[in-house]
């Protein structure tokens, strides 16, 4: 049988199906019962009329009149019968008795409850005896009478129960039915909100099952808020970041345009072509950390990030001189991590250039990468502003940028960090520098 | 007309300052917050240009600051900040312009000197004294019809007089109006400067007034009196 699709049609059938197997249990039960106690009764009867007779031993037994004619007085009278036998001779019997004894065939029984069919009709029959055993009494009673008092009980209590299945039906439908409201409530919820809606569902009256369920949905929209947003944030913010680098391309490109003096246009010229490069790198960024988004990569092979290090260090080394800036490296010892050497290069690099863009002129920067407790730390500090509690909180968030940080960074640098060092298992930890007065960015590797 | 600058991106900076400058602007860079509110409670600038996302001291509490200091001075927003909100808080917070990166050149000129124009009463684009027109944008000058040639700083500190009718401008006021930091400044430059305009436009047009400054005359005594 298919399951009906309806939770209101599933609980009514289960309500209705339970209630018929318990009148159905509750009638055969009362059958049963009955049927004894009808029996245990009846029997009684049967063997109080038997006795009757036995004790009467009629004194005009003698009379070979065997055709005693006894009055018919109740409805159940023609199915009971009796015969009294007085030395082996029919003496005494009602009219619907046969003359020969009540016995099955072949069969001779004295006294006790037999229940045997005779001319086609089963009987339910008591033979008892005289004290001097020349008294033969039997006592018969149709079972059929006993099926129709039984059917007679059964029929009272069973015909208001049939009676008030369809109430039944009718109240246990509405019970349901208002017992599914608060879904039917969600679901009618549900369908009239609007597609892009994404605060909590609220149901009014909304049972405790419910609520997990609720609870679950709404959190479910949150999360899916919180990524919309983010998502919103993200092109909102990218646009922003781009904005900058396209002003002064196109402010030098102007200048250019209109200087008549070779060296200034030329000066400007490259400031245009700084303004792209500057503008490629924040899309490469951009790029690399939706790439980075897509799916953590795995980590493909021993690289040493020392050497890795010292390369970045390198590179980063003429932008911190033209500030002022010293640059320090502690990066002696090997120090193997397993790890795709292009992102390593792009967080080492990404700490790296920040440390120099958000330090002022003159500031010192210091760089380590050392094995440090089994694993292996990499550890950037600068002499720089440091951040607020508040902001180093939100560091990471992307194109989080601490207002009044100064250089042209987007934010992104920060995000690319801890996505790189996530897909290599490393905990990058953000704090003051002890040493140094700014910020400290140490990276662990787990050994 | 001398301006402040104020951008902490340097390849921006760096082309807005060219660029105005093409354009006739004395143009004084900072690329920090407290810089440009040091700066705009120092120096008398025609004007400001103004980032938002600034170091040390964001642009819009520079530009608050600045407000609340009793400096009037018509500042320009230049941002990348373009959310409606946040161009409400800036006019709000006493902006006179708002303008979303990237922004042509001529297009900021021309605000700028709009700007000014107005925080100097001047609804009209050309400036009248005793038939000289002055015309900022196109940096030229007509007496009765016949165009006037003049030097940069001519040209500058005729704008200056000009702008400020009515008003004696003393000599350092005339630096200031005409040179950008570090700029040296012989002692009679301005002297000489007006020693020329003199010869050009006729000795009318400049008068002296001793010991105090110089001064150009309003045209029409009717017009509201400049600042």
């Amino acid at each position: 049988m298919k399951a009906p699709a309806s939770l209101q049609g599933r609980l009514l059938l289960l309500v209705l199906g339970m209630v018929a197997g318990v009148w159905l249990v509750t009638a055969v039960v009362t059958w049963v019962d009955v049927r004894r106690e009808l029996d245990e009764l009846l029997d009684g009867h049967l063997a109080q009329a038997a006795a009757l007779l036995v004790v009467q031993q009629v004194h005009d037994i003698e009379d070979d009149d065997d055709g005693v004619d006894t009055p018919s007085l109740h409805r159940y009278a023609p199915k009971v019968a009796f015969q009294v036998f007085h030395k082996g001779r029919l003496a005494l019997r009602s009219a619907n008795a046969p003359a020969a004894p009540m016995v099955a065939d072949g069969e001779r029984f004295k006294s006790g409850f037999r229940t045997l069919t005779i001319d086609g009709l089963t009987w339910r029959v008591f033979a008892a005896q005289g004290a001097k055993r020349n008294v033969q009494v039997y006592v018969g009673e149709q079972t059929d009478s006993r099926a129709a008092i039984l059917w007679a009980v059964l029929r009272g209590t069973l015909w208001p129960m049939l009676a008030a299945l369809p109430l039944l039906a009718l109240a246990a439908w509405w019970a349901v039915r208002s017992g599914v409201a608060p879904l039917r409530r969600l679901a009618r919820t549900l369908a009239e909100r609007q597609p892009q809606a994404l605060h909590p569902v609220v149901v009014a009256g909304a049972p405790a099952e419910m609520t997990p369920m609720l609870d679950s949905l709404n959190a479910l929209f949150g999360r899916i808020a919180g990524l919309m947003d983010a998502e919103r944030r993200f092109t909102a913010d990218a646009a922003h970041e781009l904005r900058t680098p396209i002003a002064a391309i196109r402010a030098q490109a102007q200048v250019a345009l209109a200087e008549s003096d070779d060296a200034l246009r030329r000066h400007a010229l490259e400031a245009t072509l700084a303004g792209c490069d500057r503008a490629t790198r924040l899309v490469e960024q951009l790029l690399t950390l939706s790439r980075l988004e897509e799916g953590a990569t795995t980590p493909t092979g021993p690289v040493d990030l020392s050497a890795l290090t010292r390369r970045e260090v390198a590179e980063a080394a003429p932008r911190a001189l033209e500030q002022q800036q010293t640059i320090e490296l502690d990066a002696a010892a090997p120090c193997p991590v397993q790890g795709d050497a292009t992102l390593l290069a792009v967080l080492v690099r990404n700490l790296v250039d920040n440390a120099v863009r958000y330090s002022p002129q003159g500031a010192r920067i210091r760089v380590a990468a050392a094995r440090h407790g089994g694993g292996v730390r990499l550890r950037v500090e600068d002499s720089g502003p440091g951040l607020a509690e508040a902001d180093l909180a939100r560091l990471g968030e992307r194109f989080f940028r601490v207002i009044g940080s100064g250089q042209s960074g987007s934010g992104l640098g920060w995000s690319i960090v801890r996505r790189i060092a996530a897909a290599h298992q490393a905990k990058v930890g953000v704090a003051r520098s002890s040493e140094l007065g700014g910020l400290a960015v140490t990276v662990d590797w787990p050994g | 007309m001398r301006i402040l600058l104020a951008e902490d991106d340097p390849l921006l900076g760096d082309g807005l300052r060219a660029g105005l400058r093409q354009l006739g602007f004395v143009v004084d860079w900072v690329r920090d917050g407290q810089a440009a509110e040091r700066e705009l409670r120092g120096q008398p600038y025609a004007a400001a240009v103004l980032d938002l996302g600034l170091p040390l001291m964001d642009g819009m509490d520079v530009l608050a600051a600045v407000r609340r200091a009793g400096i009037t001075l018509p500042v320009l927003v230049l941002t990348a900040r373009d959310a409606v909100p946040e161009r409400i808080r800036g006019l709000d917070l006493g902006a006179d312009d708002y303008v979303i990166k990237p922004v042509d050149l001529n297009e900021l000129a021309a605000r700028l000197r709009a700007l000014v124009r107005r925080s100097h009463g001047q609804p009209q684009e050309t400036l009248r004294a005793q038939g000289v027109v002055l015309d900022p944008a196109a940096r030229s000058v007509l007496q009765d019809g016949d165009s006037v040639a003049l030097a940069t700083r001519e040209f500058d500190l005729l704008h200056a007089l000009m702008l400020n009718a009515g008003r004696v401008l003393s000599r350092e006021q005339l630096e200031q109006h005409l040179y950008s930091w570090g700029q040296e400044v012989d002692s009679n430059a301005i002297e000489v400067h007006i020693h020329h305009l003199r010869r050009k436009l006729g000795s009318e047009l400049i008068q002296t007034v001793r010991g105090v400054g110089y001064l150009v005359p309003r045209e029409q005594p009717g017009k509201p009196a400049p600042r």
